[in-house]
């Protein structure tokens, strides 16, 4: 693909919810483009259309209007049947609760994601590996989540994300349960992955985080605010 | 997925081990009140199958009429088409104590009649009876197993006869001349007596309770058994078809009672398979959403929920049978009569049935899992 070919891109993107009789705005006629390699920051104050546009992103919501493309491909036309293909191979999540399965370690978490891609399991196994070494956790591969502190269960979430290799990884409030030493240490993992290629977008109202991403757009009631390179 | 599905439940031993032990306790009823179905289906088919050649020939009113003679005997012998008649003379080993199913029969048999009666049945031990034999008796295996009986031993016979208000008990000793196999068929709880002994220790005169007749070859016994009926007065036949159809109108009836206690099991283990997944489903929403956010296609999800509820339907499955066949092999070996056999045929129902009612009570909690917008699911606390 070019370089310049943004990975993302954001047009007119509309989502009006109805809450009771009263229609509530929460995204109008956002449009952003994101470039391969960009490790961007969504920021804004709660009720902003933040998480909104995370989700119409993620395929997660349907927009009211507007569209998303990734890696060229119009997803929010996609029919629903084609919705888990496009998750698993385009876009891969990073939750502020982490959303690791409880019953399964750390491997196997890594593993989950790759079993819906019905990619074999002794790919799956060397990738899962790989990156959880990758991610400073090759010593705690058969521990569960509830053994795991804030910041190896985020890196195995985010290594999760990446095991699919996805277009764009999708973070909602990465650092939102964490102290500020696993922050920091979250940010700069991240900040690394960006600088070997891979698209980033966090979504977070943490101005520590959204001040060292590349780039950062801020929102406000449903608009983007501003949008400044850094 | 398999190895998930074993996760799942292992995970949560107790509440799956409840709902497993349910299945099992439903199938485990299903095994022995089928097992129990299964017996009396054999021992008729195996019964009829022994008397199949023969007409039935009954007093008109039904055993309480009494009044069937050796001079009915004739007469039943005297019908063209029929080749061979006698009486046959039935009372209860012991009057005052009736077991399951009518307990143990005295079978007062003329003793030259006795090969034609029992055909190929063969004898573990001892001889049959023979024309000029006395107060002797040929026992069947069950009779023989309850009273622990060996050739030579003496079998205890009661006859009850009621005057006015009070009822007198007789009793008399029978030697045992000779041990039936094992047929399957009520001749396993029957003790056969010469003919003209039972009747004289019934008091009965020359009555008989019933008339077997042989028609000759050739001779239809649909048609014969109207002749019968024709010909002699005061008689009700039964032929082979008849009789037939009689007992298996009982076992339907038998059948229906079974069927519905193994439905009422099924109903009440599907309802828990149906509870535990609902509560399973709805405890992992934010997993199945997250599922579904890394590209988890619906049919991954109805995959893991209904394998999940089939499973454990399996396991019970395979439970209930162990423990049923238990149990069946427990009473088979410790009690009297036989009364339970486990078939093939009822091993596949109770399996297949097991496993059904895992997948039929898993399939709506699944589809409620699977239908779940990503979005909501996440959100879900």
């Amino acid at each position: 693909m070019n370089e310049r070919e943004p990975v993302l891109s954001v047009r007119n993107l509309s989502k009006t919810y109805m809450q009771g009789k009263i229609p509530v705005h929460a995204l109008t006629d956002v449009s952003f483009d994101v470039k391969k390699g960009e490790f961007i920051s969504i920021v804004g104050p709660s009720g902003s259309g933040k998480s909104t546009l995370l989700s119409m992103m993620g395929l997660l919501d349907k927009p009211t209007s507007g569209s998303v493309f990734i890696d060229g491909m119009e997803v929010t036309k996609a029919k629903e049947g084609d919705a888990p293909k496009i998750r698993r191979e385009k876009i891969g999540f990073v939750f502020q609760r982490f959303n690791l399965i409880p019953t399964l370690t750390a491997l196997e978490n890594v593993d989950i994601a790759m079993r819906f891609a019905r990619v074999s399991k002794h790919k799956r196994k060397e990738r899962s590996v790989e990156l959880l070494t990758q991610m400073g956790l090759e010593g705690r591969m058969k521990h569960k989540p509830s053994e795991l502190s804030g910041g190896e269960q985020q890196r195995v979430a985010i290594a999760r994300a990446m095991s699919n290799h996805p277009a764009i990884i999708l973070a909602d409030e990465p650092t939102g349960e964490v102290d500020t030493k696993t922050r920091d240490m979250i940010v700069a993992l991240l900040k690394e992955l960006c600088e070997k290629g891979q698209t980033i977008l966090v979504v977070t109202h943490d101005m520590d985080v959204a001040e060292k991403t590349s780039r950062r757009i801020t929102m406000r009631d449903g608009k983007i605010a501003s949008d400044t390179q850094q | 997925m398999f190895d998930l599905i074993l996760k799942n439940i292992a995970h949560r031993k107790l509440r799956s081990g409840l709902t497993v032990f349910g299945i099992a306790l439903g199938i485990f009823a299903v095994i022995v009140m089928g097992s129990m179905s299964e017996n009396f289906n054999m021992t008729f088919d195996k019964s009829i199958s022994l008397t199949a050649d023969k007409i039935r020939v009954l007093p008109e009113g039904g055993f309480v009429g009494g009044g069937l003679t050796e001079s009915k005997v004739r007469e039943v012998k005297r019908v063209a088409g029929v080749s061979d008649a006698y009486g046959l003379l039935q009372a209860s080993l012991d009057p005052e104590n009736l077991g399951f199913g009518g307990g143990n029969v005295v079978i007062g048999i003329p003793p030259e009649k006795t090969q034609i009666t029992l055909k190929d049945t063969k004898l573990t031990g001892g001889r049959y009876l023979v024309t000029g034999d006395g107060y002797r008796a040929v026992v069947g295996s069950s009779v023989a197993r309850e009273f622990k009986l060996k050739v030579g031993d003496d079998l205890e016979i009661k006859s009850k006869k009621v005057q006015r208000a009070s009822s007198i008990t007789h009793t008399r000793n029978f030697t045992v001349v000779g041990i039936m196999e094992y047929t399957g068929s009520f001749f396993d709880s029957g003790v056969i007596v010469p003919l003209d002994r039972a009747q004289k220790f019934y008091e009965l005169g020359d009555g008989v309770t019933m008339i077997l007749a042989v028609p000759e070859p050739n001779t239809d016994p649909e048609d014969l058994s109207k002749r019968i009926e024709l010909n002699v007065e005061k008689v009700k036949t039964f032929s082979p078809e008849q009789l037939r159809k009689q007992i298996e109108q009982a076992l339907i009836i038998f059948s229906l009672v079974t069927i519905s206690a193994a439905v009422l099991a099924a109903i009440i283990g599907g309802l828990s398979v149906t509870n535990t997944m609902l509560m399973s489903v709805s405890e992992r929403t934010k997993e199945f959403g997250l599922m579904k956010a890394l590209g988890a296609e619906t049919k991954d999800i109805l995959f893991m929920t209904v394998g999940e509820a089939a499973l454990m339907g399996v396991i019970g499955g395979i439970i209930g049978i162990a423990g049923g066949a238990a149990l069946v092999y427990f009473m088979n070996n410790n009690f009297a009569i036989i009364l339970f056999v486990i078939t093939p045929r009822l091993l596949a129902i109770a399996m297949s049935f097991a496993t059904l009612l895992g997948v039929v009570s898993g399939t709506y909690p699944a589809y409620r899992a699977a239908k779940m917008s990503p979005m909501e699911a996440l959100r879900y606390e």
